[in-house]
């Protein structure tokens, strides 16, 4: 089985303090610590176990900065047989469907028979590149995929659905999967490992290669427009408790009896 | 008159109330930007949908027919190809829900349509569509303009716009189903429960629900054992559940359990819309997180800004003492 996987690079916001830049364009990346994307993360596991049951190979890409490579280097050292990048100087400011686009061109490459992405990234929340980019291909495609049986020409796969549901669709391949989290336990990167694959070549491959002309794609091509950024208000709506944790522990205790939650 | 649709979801018989948030949007768009509203049903014997829906919109638009009996985005996207290249609504809107997110993007991109997900808000700017979205995990807002095309899409993040009450009567229109292309290639065989569990967190009136922060399993044993002598049922956020922390059955969220204690005390959660989506009802929410801009903050009726482990700590040293 043939498996691309898209990965993209993002900066961990849930637990770190988040600034705009000045231009309130973008936000200051200085201080953020980057990763590869949770969703991603959880799919190029996914991609490896497929191939480690069936065979075949498993090819990570990214369009990002030049910073990326390190998320691909950390997917080669988890079991990926090969990284690729695309250039980003044209892609830059690109919206999800300047992103698919090109990873499109990437997929139309080589005769692969799934296609992998996150179900979302959890910088901008899209959840977009991965069915537009079956779109693109004219291939079938299942989001938030949650497990993932292969039957020859066909695979079964889980949906998540809400409230503990999941439906299972049969998808005829190629198709586009995003990956749900929680499908697999992503297996742990050593240092050692990544030393491994350190001298690894990871082609950088420029947009005339995947068949994206000058102008396609990147801020000028978008279909979405950013109007600006800007920080929503922080606890406008929560009373604030404060003192040492032995008060605040008090403080919560009572507020506890008071509602009838017992304690 | 520029319609505005609404995408009626609908699963083994019922409405999702996801459609009724939707619902309002379409609504509020009406006054402000003067466009019509219509629901459009899509399904296998949703006439009682139709009938739901006039209820709430002018006008609601049905396709029903055996071959759409579950939801699936190629048989879906044949009858909404034809429908909006017929109606040419403006703006067509949809829960941002595991329907519109398999459903919307990809149907966007086909008919060159674009599409704002998870938006929070769709209003006018300048006379032009808008729409603001919540990024960055919640710490960030941004609004979005559309490039000029025949029309667009917008999938609505739930908790964002309250569900609308009934209004008025609306007509119902049949619209046909296309004929189907020579095969599929997807094909729905049937549904799975996966949250089911000893442990029911949906009674329990005090719910202790940690999040990512308890950072390691070993951690566990000691929100457990708080839980026990707060009387308190432990629950959970995704990522624990992912981690095979804690088991389904206690996760809170859109895709886990709908909770509604008389205290909710969430430790180290930072408020992501899909588990806040989860906590409903009149009770009390009170969040523990370091992080003074944690989102859960708005959730929240109270905060406190501190280590949850002290916290941890601090409640167990005066249970004990008690
Ligand atoms: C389709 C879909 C469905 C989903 N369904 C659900 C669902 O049902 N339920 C759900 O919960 N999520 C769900 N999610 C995931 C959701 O988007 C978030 O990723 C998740 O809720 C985050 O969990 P968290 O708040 O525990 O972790 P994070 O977002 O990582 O937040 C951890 C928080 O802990 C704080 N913290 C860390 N250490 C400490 C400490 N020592 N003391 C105090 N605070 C600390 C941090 O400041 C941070 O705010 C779903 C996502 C998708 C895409």
């Amino acid at each position: 089985m043939e498996i691309l996987v898209c990965v993209k690079r993002v900066p961990d916001t849930a637990d770190a303090e988040v600034a705009l830049r000045p231009d309130g364009r973008g936000i200051r990346e200085e201080d953020l610590a980057f990763g590869i994307n949770e969703w991603d993360n959880y799919a190029v596991e996914e991609a490896i176990r497929l191939k480690e049951k069936h065979g075949g190979a498993v090819t990570v890409a990214t369009i990002g900065p030049a910073e990326s490579e390190d998320v691909l280097r950390r997917c080669l050292a988890m079991g990926a047989d090969d990284a690729v990048m695309i250039d980003e100087a044209s892609f830059r400011g690109a919206d999800p469907y300047g992103i698919a686009r090109g990873l499109a061109g990437l997929a139309r490459r080589k005769a692969y028979d799934l296609v992998l992405a996150g179900a979302l990234a959890g910088d901008d929340g899209y959840g977009m590149t991965g069915p537009v980019l079956a779109g693109y291909l004219g291939w079938p495609h299942a989001t938030l995929v949650t497990s993932i049986e292969v039957e020859g020409k066909k695979i079964a796969v889980a949906r998540e659905l809400e409230g503990g549901l999941e439906e299972i669709l049969a998808v005829e391949l190629p198709a586009v999967l995003t990956i749900q989290t929680g499908i697999n336990e992503p297996r742990y990167v050593s240092i050692m490992g990544i030393r491994k694959v350190r001298s690894k070549d990871i082609p950088v491959l420029a947009p005339a290669d995947i068949g994206v002309g000058a102008g396609e794609v990147g801020e000028n091509a978008n279909l979405l427009r950013s109007l600006g950024l800007s920080t929503p208000p922080a606890g406008a709506e929560a009373v604030m408790l404060k003192g040492a944790p032995a008060e605040v522990a008090q403080r919560i205790l009572d507020i506890v009896k008071e509602r009838g939650g017992v304690a | 008159m520029a319609k505005v649709f609404v995408l009626v979801e609908h699963r083994r018989g019922s409405i999702r109330e996801a459609t009724f948030e939707c619902v309002t949007l379409a609504r509020e768009l009406q006054t402000a930007a003067g466009l019509e509203p219509a629901a459009v049903v899509i399904g296998s014997g949703v006439a009682p949908f139709a009938e739901t829906l006039a209820a709430y919109l002018p006008e609601t638009i049905v396709v029903d027919d055996p071959s759409l009996e579950h939801f699936r985005f190629e048989t879906y996207a044949a009858v909404l190809r034809d429908l909006i290249e017929r109606e040419t609504p403006l703006l067509v809107i949809a829960p941002h829900s595991a329907f519109g997110m398999e459903l919307v993007p990809r149907l966007s991109a086909e008919l060159a349509r674009p599409c704002a997900t998870d938006c929070v808000a769709v209003g006018m700017d300048g006379g032009a569509l808008a729409a603001t979205r919540s990024v960055y995990n919640g710490k960030i807002d941004e609004r979005l303009a559309f490039a000029p095309a025949g029309g667009y899409f917008a999938t609505v993040r739930a908790g964002s716009y309250a569900p609308a009450d009934p209004a008025g009567t609306g007509a119902i229109r049949a619209h046909a189903c296309p004929a189907p292309p020579a095969a599929w290639r997807t094909e729905h065989r049937g549904y799975r429960e996966t949250a089911a569990g000893a442990v029911d967190i949906t009674q329990a009136p005090l719910l202790l629900a940690i999040g990512r922060g308890i950072k390691d399993a070993e951690n566990i044993p000691k929100a457990q054992a708080l839980a026990d002598r707060l009387g308190a049922v432990l629950a959970c956020s995704r990522p624990v559940v992912d981690k095979k922390w804690l088991g389904k059955e206690r996760q809170v969220g859109t895709s886990g359990r709908t909770v509604k204690p008389k205290v909710y005390l969430a430790l180290g959660i930072s408020g992501a819309f899909q588990h806040i989506a989860g906590i409903k009802g009149p009770g009390v929410f009170i969040a523990v997180n370091r992080d003074p801009k944690a989102p859960v903050f708005r959730a929240a009726d109270f905060g406190v800004v501190e280590d949850m482990f002290k916290i941890i700590d601090a409640l167990a040293e005066k249970l004990g003492a008690k």
